[in-house]
C-alpha cells in the first residue's frame, strides 16, 4: 500500500481548513509560503483567509515556525514513525499501546485531538520537510505520513507533499524524468539510461572516485558534500558553471561564470508541485547563459568526434 | 524546400479516402508531401509490400505532468522494459508502459504511426506538455484541453452567461496552445476537489445549483461547435470503469443529438450489471446506438491482458481503483482546472472483470459498423502501451485467431459477452480506416490519412505477411514528411515532428474579465500563466478563419 496524494499549491489557497507542517520550518526556509499558498491569504473557498485555517506544526524543537502555529507537536527526535503509526490507527477506531505513545513526548490526547481535527477537515494538507525525510528511518516516514494522508481519504480530502529544496531541483527531476524515465541517479555507461541511488548518485561515484570527469552546473557540491567526495572533485577535471565563485569553483580546474537564472538569463523554474513558470530576465550579463556554454561545448565535441 | 524527391514502386496501395484497396501504382514524393510524379530522386522497390498512410493516434498520453507523474510512480516497470541504447541517430531512453519521450516518438515511428495526439493538458501545466512534445521526435503531434471541471467555465455556466464562457474557453484553448477541447468526467472531478463524485447527469454538481454533468456536456459540445473547432468535443464520459455504466453512456449520447462530440475509449464506458459479481458487456447496445447516429465517432480505448498503468484526469475513479487494488495511488489536482489519478494495473486473462473489458474493446470494433467513427486505440497506456496496437490488430483481422483466444477464457465470462458470436473480420482498407483516415478525418486534419496529391507525405510500408501483428509489428520503411526514418523496423533519422494549435476567435476584452479573477483563484501570475507560443518548436497554427473554412 502506498499513496503520493498531492494537489497544486492554488488548492492549498483555495481550499485547505488544516494546515500541517510536519519536520520543517517554513517561516525561515520557505518564507513566501505562508502568505502565499497556506496561511493567509483568502482563496475561493476560505474567503476569511488565516481565520478560515488552522495550523498544527510538528516538530522536534520549538523554531520560530511555532509561533505562526495553532497548535505545536513537539516530538522526541526520531519518533515520527511511531505517532504517525499511532495516528493511522486512531483514524481507523484502532487499538493504540499507550506506552509506545508516552515515548514520542505526546499524550494519547494530543494525538487523538489531531486525528479529529483531521477526520473533521473539509480539506487537509501535511507538508513534510527534512526533519521528516533526512532523520532515521527516512524511507518509512516519507511512506507513513503518505499512507497516512491516503487513508484519510476515505473519511475527507487529504494531502500530503514534501517541501522540496531550493533552485530548480524539481525542474531537474521532471527533465530527467521524462527524458530518462528516473528522477536522479542516471547512469548512462551503457548507452542507456540505468537508475541506482546509492550506486549512481553524485556523493556514492565521487566518493568510490568512479567517474573521471566531472561537469558542475548551477550546484555548490564542495560547500556540503563529505570530505572524500571533495577530493576526487580536486584530482579529476572538473568543471563548474556559476554565475558567482563558488567553493566548487575554487577547486575546480576550470570555471566559467554565467549569467544568473532568472536575473539575467531566463528559463523555466518547476515549483514544489511541478507548476513550470517561466523566468523574465529584468538584466543583460556579460557573461552567457549555462545553456550557450553547454551548447557550444557539445558542439565542440561534436566536431572532434566527427574529424 | 529542396528536399529529397522520392518514388515508391511497385506496392499495393491502399488509400481509403481515394477507393483504393491494394492497387498497384506509384506514389510520388517531393518536398515533403504527396505528388503525382516526381523525375529522379531515391526509388523505394516495394514489389511484395503494401503502402499505407502513416497512422494517427487520435487520444494517447505522452506528455505532460501526468504520464510524468506515472513514470515516478512504476520505475519497477522500467527496469524490465526495452532499453533503447543511443546511436548516432537516436537518443537512449526507455519503453515500457511509459516510454521516455524519445523512445515514445521512434517506438510511435518505428510502428508506422506518423501523428499522435496527447488527449489531456491543464492549462496550468501545458507548458510541460509542449516541452515533453517537443522532446517526442518524428511524430506530428497536437493536444487537448481540459476543460470539463474548469472552475471558472462552470462559474459562468452557473450564472446562465454562455456568451463570456465561449469567450474564455476560447482564450484558454490558445492559452495551453492546444488543439481541441476534451472533458473528463463532468463536473466529477471538480467535486473529487471535496473528495466527491457526481451522481448521474442530472443532479447539481456540489457547490452549484444549476451545473450538472448534462449542462456542462451540452454546453462545451455547444461551445466546440461555436467555435468552429476542427475536432469536435473529445468526451471521457462519467462513471468510467463502473458497471452498468452503459446508461450513463446511452444517456450521454442522447444528449449530444444534434451536435457532433468524440467519445474517447468507449470500451470503459459500456458496461452492464449492478455489481463487480454481475458484470458484463453492453458493447452491443452502445454500438447500436453508435451505428445509427452519424453525429458521433468514438476511440475503443480497447485493453490487452498484462501489466500497465493508468492515468487519467478522473480523480475520483482513480481513488476507487486504488480502493480495489490496493496497490498504488497517486493523486494531482490542478488549481481550479482539473485532477489527476495514477494508479499501476494488471489485466489478468483470469479475472471476469478483465476478461469482460478485453472482449468488449473488440465487440465494439466490431459492432461499430461504420469504420469511419470507431478508431483503434488502447487510451495508452490505460489499456496497454501503444506498441501493443498490432495485437489487436490481428485481433480484428483473423476470427479464428480470435476463437483460439476465447478458449483461454472460463466459461462464466462467455456467457457475459457477444465477442464468441462475431464472425466479421477486418479488411486492411478498414484497418487503414481505423488507425488513419478516419481518426484524421475526425481531427479535421485534410493533410493526413491518405495519399492523394498534396498530402504530407506520411507513407508507412509492410512486406506482406499472412499475420497482420508480425506485419504491423514491423515495419519495412516508414516515411514522414518525405524522409525515409525507418527502414527494417530501426530507426534511420531523426527528424522533429510539427504541432497543430487551434487559434479560436475571442473578445480581447475578455483578459479584463479574466485577470482579477486570476488573481484570485490561482497562485501563479496572470502574465505566466499562457502558453508562449516561443516556447513551441515547428508550431502549425490554425487561425479561426482556416477552422470555419475546412
Ligand atoms: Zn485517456
Amino acid at each position: 500500500m502506498g499513496g503520493k496524494p498531492a494537489c497544486t499549491l492554488g488548492e492549498v489557497k483555495n481550499r485547505a481548513d488544516l494546515i500541517i507542517y510536519w519536520g520543517g520550518n517554513p517561516a525561515e526556509c520557505h518564507p513566501r509560503h505562508f502568505t502565499k499558498y497556506t496561511l493567509t491569504p483568502k482563496g475561493k473557498f476560505t474567503p476569511n483567509g488565516r481565520k478560515d485555517r488552522t495550523m498544527v506544526l510538528v516538530d522536534i524543537r520549538e523554531t520560530p515556525s511555532a509561533r505562526a502555529a495553532d497548535i505545536f507537536l513537539q516530538i522526541r527526535p526520531g519518533r515520527d514513525f511511531e505517532v504517525l503509526t499511532a495516528l493511522r490507527a486512531i483514524i481507523k477506531d484502532q487499538p493504540v499501546d499507550p506506552e509506545r505513545v508516552a515515548q514520542t513526548g505526546l499524550t494519547l490526547d494530543q494525538l487523538r485531538d489531531l486525528a479529529g481535527r483531521m477526520k473533521r477537515a473539509r480539506f487537509g494538507v501535511m507538508f513534510f520537510g527534512m526533519g521528516l525525510t533526512m532523520t532515521r528511518g527516512k524511507y518509512m516516514n516519507s511512506s507513513a505520513i503518505l499512507t497516512l494522508a491516503a487513508e484519510l481519504n476515505a473519511f475527507t480530502k487529504f494531502i500530503a507533499m514534501p517541501m522540496r529544496g531550493h533552485g530548480n531541483v524539481t525542474g531537474a527531476d521532471t527533465v530527467l524524468r521524462w527524458t530518462t524515465g528516473y528522477p536522479f541517479g542516471v547512469c548512462f555507461n551503457r548507452g542507456y539510461p540505468r537508475y541506482n541511488p546509492g550506486e549512481f548518485s553524485t556523493i556514492d561515484l565521487l566518493v568510490r572516485g568512479d567517474v573521471d570527469a566531472v561537469l558542475v552546473v548551477g550546484a555548490d557540491p564542495a560547500a556540503t558534500m563529505p570530505q572524500p567526495a571533495i577530493e576526487h572533485l580536486k584530482r579529476v577535471p572538473t568543471i563548474v558553471l556559476d554565475p558567482k565563485v563558488s567553493t566548487t569553483m575554487r577547486i575546480a580546474r576550470v570555471g566559467i561564470l554565467t549569467a544568473a537564472t532568472g536575473i539575467s538569463a531566463g528559463g523555466t523554474v518547476y515549483r514544489m508541485d511541478e507548476v513550470p513558470i517561466p523566468l523574465r530576465p529584468a538584466l543583460r550579463s556579460p557573461y552567457p547563459t549555462d545553456e550557450e556554454v553547454l551548447r557550444r561545448i557539445r558542439q565542440t565535441l561534436a566536431a572532434r568526434t566527427d574529424e | 524546400m529542396g528536399r529529397a524527391m522520392l518514388r515508391i514502386q511497385g506496392g499495393k496501395v491502399y488509400d481509403p479516402v481515394h477507393g483504393l484497396d491494394g492497387v498497384r501504382r506509384d506514389v510520388c514524393v517531393a518536398d515533403g508531401r504527396i505528388v503525382a510524379d516526381v523525375s529522379g530522386g531515391r526509388v523505394i522497390d516495394a514489389t511484395g509490400m503494401v503502402v499505407l498512410p502513416g497512422g494517427v493516434d487520435i487520444h494517447t498520453h505522452i506528455a505532460g505532468a501526468a504520464i510524468n507523474f506515472a513514470r515516478e510512480m512504476i520505475p519497477e516497470d522500467h527496469r524490465r522494459a526495452v532499453a533503447l541504447t543511443r546511436t548516432p541517430v537516436r537518443r537512449a531512453g526507455i519503453g515500457g508502459v511509459t516510454p521516455s519521450t524519445f523512445a515514445t516518438g521512434y517506438m510511435y515511428a518505428s510502428m508506422g504511426w506518423t501523428t499522435i495526439f496527447e488527449a489531456a493538458v491543464p492549462v496550468l501545466t501545458a507548458k510541460h506538455t509542449h516541452e515533453e512534445l517537443r522532446d517526442t521526435p518524428i511524430v506530428d503531434k497536437g493536444c487537448y484541453l481540459l476543460i470539463g471541471n474548469n472552475e471558472i467555465v462552470m462559474d459562468l455556466l452557473e450564472a446562465e452567461d454562455y456568451e463570456r464562457a465561449r469567450h474564455v474557453v476560447a482564450w484558454l484553448v490558445w492559452a495551453a496552445k492546444a488543439y481541441g477541447l476534451k472533458a473528463v468526467n463532468p463536473g466529477g472531478v471538480a467535486a473529487w476537489k471535496w473528495g466527491q463524485n457526481v451522481k448521474g447527469l442530472f443532479e447539481p454538481v456540489p457547490g452549484y445549483q444549476r451545473v450538472t454533468p448534462a449542462r456542462l456536456i451540452a454546453a462545451l459540445a455547444q461551445i466546440a461547435e461555436d467555435l468552429s473547432l476542427p475536432h469536435p468535443l473529445h468526451l471521457h464520459c462519467n462513471q468510467l470503469g463502473l458497471p452498468g455504466n452503459f446508461a450513463t453512456t446511452l444517456e450521454t449520447m442522447k444528449l449530444l443529438e444534434g451536435r457532433r462530440a468524440h467519445l474517447a475509449h468507449l470500451q470503459f464506458h459500456a458496461y452492464g450489471g449492478e455489481d463487480w459479481s454481475t458484470f458484463r458487456s453492453e458493447a452491443p447496445r452502445i454500438a447500436e446506438y453508435l451505428n445509427d447516429h452519424p453525429n458521433l465517432t468514438a476511440d475503443a480505448g480497447a485493453i490487452l491482458f498484462g501489466d500497465t498503468v493508468t492515468v487519467t484526469a478522473d480523480g475520483p475513479w482513480q481513488y476507487l481503483l486504488y480502493q480495489l487494488t490496493g496497490h498504488k495511488w497517486g493523486n494531482m489536482d490542478i488549481e481550479n482546472e482539473t485532477g489527476c489519478g495514477i494508479v499501476p494495473y494488471a489485466y489478468r486473462e483470469r479475472s471476469l472483470v478483465n476478461a469482460v473489458q478485453w472482449a468488449v474493446g473488440l465487440e465494439l470494433l466490431l459492432l461499430v459498423q461504420d469504420p469511419w467513427r470507431i478508431f483503434l486505440t488502447t487510451d495508452h497506456p490505460n489499456g496497454g502501451a501503444f506498441w501493443r496496437y498490432p495485437e489487436i490488430i490481428r485481433l480484428l483481422m483473423d476470427a479464428d485467431y480470435r476463437r483460439e483466444r476465447l478458449k483461454a477464457l472460463s466459461p462464466k465470462v462467455l456467457k457475459r459477452i457477444v465477442l464468441p458470436d462475431i464472425d466479421r473480420e477486418y479488411t486492411l482498407s478498414e484497418i487503414v480506416i481505423i488507425t488513419s483516415a478516419g481518426p484524421a478525418r475526425a481531427l479535421g486534419l485534410s493533410q493526413k490519412g491518405h495519399l492523394g496529391v498534396g498530402a504530407d507525405a506520411d507513407i508507412v510500408i509492410y512486406d506482406e505477411h499472412p499475420d497482420p501483428g508480425r506485419m504491423f509489428g514491423r515495419p519495412r520503411y516508414v516515411i514522414k514528411a518525405g524522409e525515409v526514418v525507418v527502414e527494417d523496423g530501426e530507426i534511420q533519422k531523426t527528424v522533429s515532428g510539427r504541432e497543430f494549435i487551434v487559434r479560436p476567435a475571442y473578445d480581447e476584452t475578455i483578459e479584463a474579465f479574466l485577470q482579477p479573477l486570476f488573481e484570485h483563484y490561482y497562485t501563479v501570475s496572470f502574465a505566466n500563466y499562457p502558453v508562449e507560443l516561443e516556447r513551441i518548436h515547428s508550431a502549425e497554427v490554425y487561425s479561426w478563419e482556416e477552422a470555419v473554412r475546412q
